[in-house]
């Protein structure tokens, strides 16, 4: 599917203690001097060792980041998603205008119409109009759909791997 | 939040320090404070729901999850919130919220789905279909990703 499809061998190589870690991580990093002591210690390692476990399923691109996760609406910031309709053979034009601001986070090609459906995160929404109206008078294509979530019920990529 | 808040976060999103011993040790030396006013500092954040989440966020394809949608769900204005609520509370759907529909495009609930096969995939929409009441649907699988990348937030030099 897509850009960083890991091999079957790989998976495989995900053991207790990579769960363990995992699932432990993905919610609760340890905000602490050393937080590798404590991962460790609950997965039944050395602080090095988890720092060394980490390093590689990052590596294997099992885990993209760690870090902070912010909401955006706390700081001040608006997101949004959007959709437009591109035809084929503007495709790959039109994204990559649309992947030239910062502020697009996730852009992707989807099946039916529309196909392009991007997010945005800016300072307010009049600097998210700027951006789709920037995008628009760039590629000629629209209407691009403005669509910020009127409620949010869920943002968590927290998939327990051991079901 | 004040101007620390914000020269803390500016820090914070520098992925390479997770990658140290101490990681906030570094954050503390980079921004010339003591690493319990970091500490402290990051701990607020997260008590206010300015950090949602501290950790590591799963690639889903390489973690076992091979099939993974975006589903936009119609749902009248109504009970809307309702269906949300029952989607949200689903263990395979990571995220769901409420949108405007737009012409041509009556759904209205947006979830991302994770299954561990394209079979496994489809038995979850199912369910989701049966569990929070909503016949209409569309599967909007992703057919080429262009990007995926962190925000950036207070960016020191501003483009």
């Amino acid at each position: 599917m897509e850009a960083h499809l890991l091999d079957k061998k790989d998976l495989f190589e995900l053991d207790e203690i990579d769960k363990k870690i995992l699932n432990r991580i993905q919610g609760d990093f340890p905000i602490l001097e050393n937080p590798y002591d404590e991962i460790g210690r609950e997965a039944g390692i050395s602080s090095d060792d988890a720092l060394e476990r980490v390093k590689s399923l990052l590596r294997k691109k099992v885990i993209r980041k760690v870090g902070p996760f912010f909401d955006a609406r706390k700081m001040g910031y608006r997101s949004t998603l959007c959709a437009v309709n591109v035809p084929s053979e503007r495709l790959e034009q039109a994204a990559s205008a649309i992947n030239g601001f910062v502020e697009v986070t996730h852009n992707y090609l989807r099946q039916g119409n529309p196909n392009i459906w991007f997010t945005v995160i800016a300072e307010s929404k009049e600097a998210i109009a700027s951006i789709l109206k920037d995008i628009s008078t760039r590629t000629g294509v629209g209407p691009i759909h403005n669509l910020p979530a009127e409620k949010m019920f869920k943002v968590k990529v927290d998939l327990k791997i051991t079901d | 939040m004040d101007r620390g808040d914000i020269e803390l976060i500016r820090v914070l999103q520098d992925e390479t320090i997770y990658l140290e011993k101490s990681p906030f040790k570094k954050a503390a030396e980079s921004l010339g404070w003591e690493l319990e006013e970091v500490l402290e500092r990051t701990k607020r954040l997260k008590e206010a729901g300015v950090i949602r989440r501290f950790g590591a966020a799963l690639t889903p394809v390489n973690a076992g999850f091979t099939a993974n949608a975006m589903v936009a769900w119609e749902v009248e204005r109504h009970r809307a919130e309702q269906a949300a609520e029952v989607m949200a509370g689903h263990h395979r759907v990571s995220h769901c919220y409420i949108r405007p529909a737009f012409e041509g495009f009556p759904y209205n609930v947006y979830t991302m789905i994770h299954g561990n096969s394209p079979e496994d995939l489809n038995n979850i929409i199912s369910e989701l279909s049966k569990i929070a009441k909503v016949n209409s649907f569309r599967p909007l699988h992703s057919l080429k990703e262009f990007k995926k990348s962190s925000p950036v937030y207070f960016p020191s030099k501003k483009s």
